[in-house]
C-alpha cells in the first residue's frame, strides 16, 4: 500500500502508519526511566521455595526463642497456639480431612521459604519490615523448631533453609476446575419429598440496622466493643457494682500532644486504638490511669526503650525506631490527654 | 424499617418512650423499651396499609398540603464541595461481622448489595479488605518498579503511568471468601454479609502487557510477582499469559482517582478473577521463571478439600448469582405485582442466561438480562410476577458464555467437602414465608 514511486505520498504513508499504529504492539514509548540497581534492591525482598531472593544470614532455634517471646508471642501464643482470633502458628498435624482442620505452618505450608518471606515482608503485624535478616532467620528456625520440623541446636541459614521438606509439600495440586457440572434442567429437577431445608443460627449476624429487636452483634469492631462494654457496665449495676460512666469532657490538647496527634495516628494507632498485644486504648480512662500515676517520665522512657509487663508488650518506639525521642513523647502526651 | 425510625415523629416516639421508663430499674427499664420498641415495629411492619402509615408520618408534608421543603430555600452551591449520599440514606454503608477477625485493621467489610440498583458500585461502597490497614500514600512519592527477566528494568511515577494510552473497563471485584462462612450451614442473616464481598467498578488504567512491552519480557518470563505497599506488602503469583490478557494496572475508578480503601494511587485488577491478585498499593512487578509460593497463595487462598489435598493457584471466580430482591434486608411489603431481581457474574466471561426457581429448584423458569450484559461484570436479572402470601423457596441459577452452569450447593459439596473457604459458587436460596419476612436457608 505504501510502495509509492513519489518521495512525498511516502512520507503520506509513514505519517499515516505512525497514526494508526497500536502503541502497546510498538517499540517502546520511551516513558518510565531505567530503575537503579540500588531501588530495586531496596524493594526486591521476595523469597522463592528454591531459595532465591534470601540476603545472607542466619539464626538460631535459640535466639530465635527471644525474639519470638517478645515480638510474636503476644498475638501467636508462646507454643505458636494462637490467641484469640490470631493465626496458629503450630501444630494440627494430622487434621486436614478432620471436620474442623487446624492449617499450620507444620500441618499445611508447602514451603519454608514462605515462612521467611512473610515474616520478612510483614511482621511484626504492628512493625513490618523492622526485623533483620538474621532476625527473620531466627524467628523462622523458631516457628519450625515449635512445628516439630527442626530440632533446638538447629540454625537456619541462607544455605540450607531451600532443603527443609516441609511436612505437606505434597498436599497441593494445580487447579483443576470447573469440578462440579450441574445441567439446565427446568421442571422436575429434584424430589421435593427429598428436600432438606436448614436454617440460620439467629444472634451471630448483625442485623439491627433492618431488624427491630435483635439482640444481635453491632456492623463494626469498634461498635462491638462498645456494646459489649454497654453491656458489661449495664450487669455490673445490676449487681450493685458501682460503675464510673460519667461522661469525659473533651480537654483542649497542649501544643506538645497536639503535635503528637499525627505521630499516633501514622504510628501507634495500629494497638493503641485497639488494643492490641494489651495495648491501653486511647480513651480508656481506666486503663491509663493507674500507668499515668507512674509519671510522664516513666512512660515516656518506656515508650522509647520498651518495657514488658504483665498486660503486654511494647517494643521500643513502637517498633517505629525511625521516630525520634520527641516524637514519642509528643505522641504519649497525646495519648494520655486524650484518655484523662 | 430504619428510615420509619428515622422519621421524626418515631424519633419523638422513642424520645417519649426512653423519658417515661426513667426511674425503673435497669432490668425493668430494659423491659420496658424492649415492648415499646416492639410495638413501634409492629408499626413499622404493617406500615404499607395507608391508616398506619399516616401516623408515622407527618401528614403537613403529604397532599393535598405543601410540604415543608417546597415552601423554603435550601442551601447553595458548594455548600458540599465533594457531594454525599442524602442523609435519609444513611443505614446504607459497608458492614462487617467482628467475630471474623481478631481485629480491624486486618479484616473485611461487605456492600449493601441489597441497595444497590444498577451494575456500578458506588466507590465509598466497594467491599474493604485489608491486611495492614490503608495506607496513606502520596501519589508524588508513590513509585512502580518492574524488573526481573525483563530487558530494561523500569521506575514509573503515577505522571509517567498516566501518559500511557488509557483503557476503562467495568469489572467485578469478588473476594473468593464470599460466601465462604455458609460452607458448613447457613449462618449468614443477610444478603450483605451472604454475599456482599462483591463489587463492580469501572476501571481505568494501563493494561499491564503495555507495561511489560515498554520493558521487554524475556522469554524466560513465566510468572510476575505483584507487590503492594502496604504494611502487609501483599503478593501474589500471576502466570504471564493472564498479565499478556486482560490484567490492568489502574490509577482511577468510577471516573474519579482510586478511593484510598481501593488502593490510591496504584492498584492491579486482574478481571474475573479472586480479588486478593488484584494488589491494592501496587509498588512492584517482577517477572520471573516461577511462581513464588508466598503466603496469600499456599497458607491463605488454597481450597482444603475433605481428602486432605488443597487446590493451588484457583484464580477464576467461577459462575455466581443471588437475588437481591426480595432478600432479608428487602421483605416483601405487600401482595400483588413483584419484580425478582438480582445480580449474577462469571469470571470466564458473559453471563448468557439466569432462571429463577420458587420450589427450591424442583422447576425453573427463565428471567430476563436486563441493563448492560459486558464480560466479568455484575448482570442484572429480573422475572416480575405476583405474589399472593405463598411460601417461596427462592433461587436463582446462572449460566455462562462457555456454557458453565452454577452448581447446586450439594453439587459443589460432594466434590469439595466442607473446609475449602473459598470459591463457594452455589445456588443461593431464599425462604420468603406467607408474611413477605426472607431468610437465609440451605437446600440439600
Amino acid at each position: 500500500m505504501c510502495r509509492l514511486p513519489d518521495r512525498h505520498w511516502r512520507l503520506v504513508c509513514v505519517g499515516l502508519l505512525l497514526a494508526t499504529s497500536d502503541p502497546s504492539a510498538a517499540e517502546p514509548l520511551g516513558i518510565g526511566r531505567a530503575a537503579t540497581a540500588e531501588e530495586i534492591a531496596g524493594w526486591d525482598i521476595d523469597v522463592r521455595p528454591d531459595g532465591l531472593g534470601l540476603p545472607p544470614g542466619q539464626g538460631s532455634v535459640m535466639d530465635g526463642e527471644m525474639l519470638y517471646e517478645s515480638r510474636c508471642a503476644s498475638c501467636h501464643g508462646s507454643f505458636g497456639e494462637g490467641i484469640d482470633r490470631w493465626p496458629v502458628l503450630a501444630g494440627g498435624y494430622d487434621t486436614l480431612t478432620l471436620e474442623r482442620p487446624t492449617k499450620t505452618v507444620g500441618s499445611y505450608w508447602p514451603y519454608a521459604s514462605t515462612l521467611w518471606d512473610y515474616i520478612y515482608r510483614a511482621m511484626p503485624f504492628t512493625a513490618p519490615r523492622s526485623l533483620s535478616a538474621d532476625e527473620t532467620y531466627a524467628i523462622a528456625a523458631y516457628v519450625l523448631y515449635l512445628n516439630e520440623i527442626v530440632d533446638e541446636e538447629f540454625v537456619l541459614t541462607q544455605a540450607n533453609l531451600a532443603e527443609i521438606e516441609m511436612p505437606n509439600r505434597d498436599g497441593f495440586f494445580l487447579d483443576d476446575r470447573p469440578d462440579s457440572p450441574n445441567i439446565r434442567c427446568m421442571d422436575d429437577c429434584a424430589d421435593p419429598r427429598q428436600l432438606q431445608m436448614v436454617g440460620t443460627i439467629g444472634g451471630i449476624t448483625p442485623v439491627g440496622h433492618f431488624r427491630a429487636g435483635a439482640d444481635a452483634p453491632a456492623a463494626s469492631h469498634e461498635a462491638q466493643k462498645a456494646l459489649e462494654e454497654q453491656k458489661e457496665q449495664a450487669r455490673l449495676k445490676e449487681l450493685g457494682i458501682e460503675v464510673d460512666d460519667t461522661p469525659h469532657a473533651e480537654v483542649a490538647l497542649s501544643a506538645a500532644a497536639a503535635a503528637g496527634q499525627q505521630v499516633y495516628e501514622a504510628a501507634c494507632v495500629a494497638c493503641h486504638g485497639t488494643g492490641l498485644a494489651g495495648a491501653p486504648k486511647v480513651g480508656d480512662y481506666q486503663a491509663w490511669a493507674p500507668r499515668m500515676q507512674q509519671g510522664m517520665a516513666v512512660l515516656i522512657r518506656h515508650a522509647v526503650e520498651g518495657f514488658s509487663g504483665e498486660q503486654g508488650v511494647m517494643p521500643p518506639k513502637g517498633g517505629r525506631v525511625d521516630l525520634s525521642d520527641e516524637q514519642v513523647a509528643e505522641a504519649v502526651a497525646f495519648m494520655t490527654e486524650k484518655s484523662q | 424499617m430504619a428510615r420509619i425510625i428515622r422519621n421524626t415523629s418515631t424519633r419523638e416516639m422513642l424520645a417519649q418512650l426512653a423519658r417515661e421508663s426513667e426511674g425503673l430499674s435497669q432490668r425493668d427499664r430494659r423491659d420496658f423499651l424492649r415492648r415499646g420498641i416492639t410495638a413501634l415495629s409492629a408499626a413499622a411492619a404493617t406500615a404499607a396499609v395507608p391508616a398506619t402509615l399516616a401516623d408515622t408520618l407527618n401528614s403537613a408534608n403529604l397532599p393535598p398540603n405543601e410540604p415543608g421543603w417546597s415552601r423554603q430555600l435550601g442551601h447553595g452551591v458548594v455548600e458540599n464541595p465533594y457531594g454525599m449520599p442524602s442523609e435519609f440514606e444513611s443505614e446504607v454503608v459497608r458492614r462487617t461481622v467482628p467475630w471474623l477477625t481478631a481485629e480491624s485493621i486486618s479484616s473485611i467489610s461487605m456492600t449493601p448489595l441489597a441497595e444497590l440498583k444498577g451494575i456500578i458500585t458506588p466507590s465509598g461502597l466497594v467491599f474493604e479488605r485489608y491486611h495492614a490497614g490503608i495506607p496513606v500514600i502520596n501519589p508524588e512519592e508513590h513509585r512502580l518498579i518492574l524488573h526481573g527477566l525483563v530487558e530494561r528494568p523500569l521506575i514509573f511515577t503515577l505522571d509517567d503511568l498516566m501518559r500511557f494510552p488509557s483503557v476503562s473497563e467495568i469489572k467485578f471485584l469478588e473476594c473468593p471468601a464470599n460466601g465462604g462462612m455458609e460452607w458448613k450451614g447457613a449462618q449468614m442473616e443477610a444478603l450483605q454479609f451472604t454475599h456482599g464481598m462483591l463489587s463492580c467498578c469501572e476501571w481505568t488504567g494501563v493494561p499491564l502487557r503495555v507495561l511489560l512491552d515498554e520493558a521487554g519480557v524475556k522469554p524466560e518470563g513465566k510468572w510476575i510477582l505483584a507487590e503492594g505497599a502496604d504494611g502487609a506488602h501483599m503478593s501474589r503469583s500471576i502466570p504471564i499469559e493472564k498479565a499478556l490478557d486482560d490484567t490492568l494496572v489502574v490509577y482511577a475508578q468510577n471516573g474519579e482517582r482510586l478511593r484510598p480503601e481501593q488502593g490510591y494511587p496504584l492498584r492491579l485488577i486482574n478481571p474475573g478473577w479472586e480479588g486478593n491478585t488484584s494488589i491494592k498499593w501496587l509498588r512492584r512487578l517482577e517477572v520471573g521463571d516461577q511462581p513464588w509460593y508466598h503466603r496469600e497463595e499456599t497458607s491463605k487462598y488454597t481450597d482444603l478439600l475433605a481428602n486432605g489435598k488443597a487446590r493451588k493457584f484457583s484464580f477464576v471466580q467461577e459462575t455466581n448469582s443471588v437475588i437481591t430482591h426480595p432478600c432479608p434486608e428487602k421483605p416483601i411489603g405487600q401482595s400483588g405485582f413483584i419484580e425478582i431481581e438480582g445480580l449474577a457474574w462469571s469470571g470466564r466471561g458473559t453471563i448468557k442466561q439466569v432462571d429463577i426457581s420458587f420450589d427450591g429448584g424442583v422447576s425453573w423458569v427463565p428471567a430476563r438480562l436486563k441493563g448492560l450484559v459486558l464480560p466479568k461484570a455484575l448482570t442484572r436479572f429480573s422475572l416480575v410476577t405476583r405474589w399472593d402470601g405463598q411460601p417461596w423457596l427462592l433461587q436463582s441459577r446462572a449460566i455462562d458464555e462457555t456454557g458453565y452452569v452454577q452448581p447446586t450447593l450439594k453439587q459443589l459439596r460432594e466434590i469439595r467437602g466442607t473446609n475449602s473457604i473459598y470459591h463457594k459458587n452455589s445456588i443461593h436460596t431464599w425462604k420468603v414465608a406467607s408474611s413477605g419476612e426472607v431468610t437465609n436457608v440451605q437446600i440439600t
